[in-house]
């Protein structure tokens, strides 16, 4: 059953029913009732009761199905490789945003992650990287007056 | 004032000189969304509410609206030149799109493509503006019950008509709902769900969560699968000729009229009604054999309905403050970052902008005619763009919007792990939808039954003693209790329309 949509499902109710668990618990803490009628506390908990309650019901019934697909949802080694990169860059780049600023980050952001994505030609790539850090903030920094981040280095 | 003189003086505001410009831009930047695969209707209005933060509310709705119906047509080139839907709702249009390309015809499914979408798109406008006044004056007489009621009437008809399951789709509107309650409580003003952290004291921001779900997600589908390049196809002739006007006629009509009603229905989705009108078609034609082998119809027929159908969602979130599908979410959140409550309050405090924004929409609907009538083969070119590029560039607009909302790398965090999410829930085929409009309705759901039941002093009887919301609830409830017995549909990959 490795990796298929059934095994996910099961994944995912299971985190699910944690998440449900967890808000029931927590919605405890504020006051489900007060003099001047429902508190804080009493739609999150009757939502996560509900919740926890139709995950319980997904759960047995994909547990139960045989219907549910049977294909790999898992990427190919390649593929995976290249789903971590973009996510690593994007982590790296929320990381980098506001010490080195936009431009910089941007510039850097673009240009790796499209060597990383299979990009060779480094004249496009470096065109790409400059139009989508600096041009960029300069549309949106100067005529859109969108705020972005200058870094520690004024760029 | 009456309908035709706030019409007037709709079209005034909407055809100035800056509205039109605004229209003009948002229709471009929608089709360009619509052409470029891996980025749909609600990822991209999404990016692009930044582009709108400096601009006057009646301008920025009016450029996100044109992004809206803009990316609604612009799936149809990707459709009919690489058999790759631009978004879920061109999925039909391959059947039939691509196998005119594949004969040559490419430019003349573009062609009636936009046409049909033009006159869909107008006829679904004007039927707006004779139906949505008398429904907003109706809703102004609801209670906060009878806006429980319409809410949960939305979300079941969002969860029971949108998915596969209903069990799927209704604890994924669960989930948004509870998401939703993260911040401060809107009725007594306690912080809820913030585990001390003070970003999320204004809750987890919309646009974040759609940017992830939607967006970073769909780039990384697009990552681990990239699209297929365009076939080369002649663009030259993108009229029909008279024998395909001819068929084409009836095709546009009974598509307009599909795509309007199903479009009033909240949860239907965008796919339903072009599937619905191309099966009404095939099953009208004297010729059925040539679906699938690039009969005009199949394409005229499923556009037209698309279009219809992008117009008429706006009714309800209109004049109800219900969004029928997860771009119009999108749109109900550039609503509100711009102060504003979509539903019938809103047309008597400000109909001005609503008039202008409904007149925005023929407006939107010529310039998308002009767009993609003599410029089809500068978007045909653009298909050409190798995917790393597109989704480096995606990803960036991503991080610009998620960012500049409220200058915060907390949101960036948020959209990176909703992306994660979202990818991971589109393999195991759970439902985005409903936990989009849960979220967006969770605090406006919230309000109204806590209200309510401050209004009855914690009785719950006044769900039920009111005529009208008791009306509603039943509604709701054969909604599920039918959804339930419904025959699974076929599969479709998921929309984000």
């Amino acid at each position: 059953m490795g990796g298929t949509v059934r095994r996910g499902r099961l994944v995912a109710c299971v985190c699910l029913l944690g998440i449900f668990a967890a808000a029931l618990v927590t919605s405890l803490d504020y006051s489900l009732m007060d003099a001047l009628g429902p508190g804080p506390g009493f739609f999150p908990f009757w939502l996560s009761l509900l919740g926890a309650a139709l995950t319980v019901a997904i759960l047995v019934e994909t547990a139960r199905s045989r219907d549910i697909g049977s294909g790999s949802i898992l990427p190919s080694r390649q593929a995976a490789w290249q789903v971590g990169g973009v996510l690593i860059a994007l982590g790296a780049a929320a990381a980098l945003l506001e010490p080195l600023g936009f431009r910089l980050t941007m510039l850097l952001f673009i240009a790796g992650l499209l060597f990383a994505l299979g990009a060779r030609s480094p004249f496009a790539i470096v065109l790409t990287a400059l139009a989508g850090s600096f041009g960029v903030f300069h549309v949106f920094f100067y005529w859109l007056k969108v705020p972005l981040p200058i870094g520690a280095l004024g760029l | 004032m009456d309908t035709f003189q706030h019409l007037a003086a709709g079209l005034a505001a909407a055809t100035s000189l800056q509205n039109l410009g605004f229209a003009l831009i948002g229709c471009f930047l929608g089709t360009l969304i619509g052409v470029l695969p891996g980025l749909g209707p609600a990822a991209g209005t999404a990016i692009l509410i930044p582009l709108t933060f400096t601009l006057d509310p009646i301008g920025a709705l009016i450029m996100l609206s044109a992004i809206y119906y803009g990316a609604m047509y612009g799936g149809t080139i990707t459709s009919v030149l690489i058999n790759v839907p631009g978004e879920a709702a061109s999925v039909v249009t391959t059947f039939d799109g691509y196998q005119m390309a594949k004969q040559g015809r490419g430019g003349t499914a573009l062609g009636i493509a936009a046409i049909g979408s033009f006159v869909g798109g107008i006829a679904a406008t004007v039927a707006l503006i004779v139906v949505a006044p008398p429904l907003a004056q109706i809703a102004l007489s609801f209670g906060p019950p009878e806006f429980f009621a319409l809410m949960v009437v939305g979300l079941c008809l969002i969860t029971g008509l949108g998915g596969q399951s209903l069990l799927t789709g209704l604890v994924m509107a669960v989930l948004g709902l509870l998401i939703a309650m993260v911040g401060i409580d809107p009725v007594r003003g306690a912080p809820r769900f913030t585990f001390g952290i003070p970003s999320l004291y204004d809750g987890v921001g919309f646009i974040p969560v759609v940017m992830g779900l939607f967006g970073v997600a769909e780039i990384l589908l697009t990552v681990e699968a990239p699209y297929r390049e365009a076939i080369k196809t002649k663009l030259t002739s993108l009229l029909p000729s008279r024998e395909e006007w001819r068929r084409s006629f009836g095709a546009i009509a009974r598509g307009t009229g599909i795509g309007f009603f199903l479009g009033l229905i909240p949860g239907v989705g965008a796919i339903i009604p072009t599937f619905v009108a191309y099966v009404f078609e095939k099953r009208l034609s004297k010729t059925p054999e040539q679906f699938g082998h690039g009969a005009i119809e199949g394409v005229a027929a499923p556009e037209t309905a698309n279009n219809a159908y992008a117009n008429a969602a706006m009714i309800p979130l209109l004049t109800l403050g219900i969004p029928s599908s997860p771009t119009i979410a999108v749109l109900m959140g550039a609503f509100i970052i711009n102060g504003l409550t979509p539903g019938p309050f809103l047309f008597k405090e400000r109909p001005d902008l609503v008039w202008a924004v409904i007149a925005s929409f023929m407006v939107g609907n010529v310039i998308l005619l002009i767009l993609n009538l003599p410029f089809v083969g500068l978007w045909a070119r653009l298909l050409r763009l190798p995917y790393q590029y597109v989704c480096v560039g995606t990803l960036l607009f991503c991080v610009i919007g998620a960012y500049s909302l409220q200058q915060s790398v907390f949101d960036v965090g948020v959209m990176i792990v909703c992306g994660v999410i979202g990818y991971g829930l589109r393999k195991i085929d759970l439902p985005l939808a409903p936990l989009i409009l849960g979220l967006i309705l969770g605090p406006f759901i919230e309000k109204s039954l806590r209200t309510s039941l401050e209004m009855s002093g914690g009785d719950f009887s006044i769900f039920y003693t009111r005529p009208l919301c008791l009306g509603l609830l039943l509604a709701a409830l054969v909604v599920l209790v039918g959804s339930l017995l419904r025959p699974p549909r076929p599969e479709v990959r998921q929309s984000n329309a």
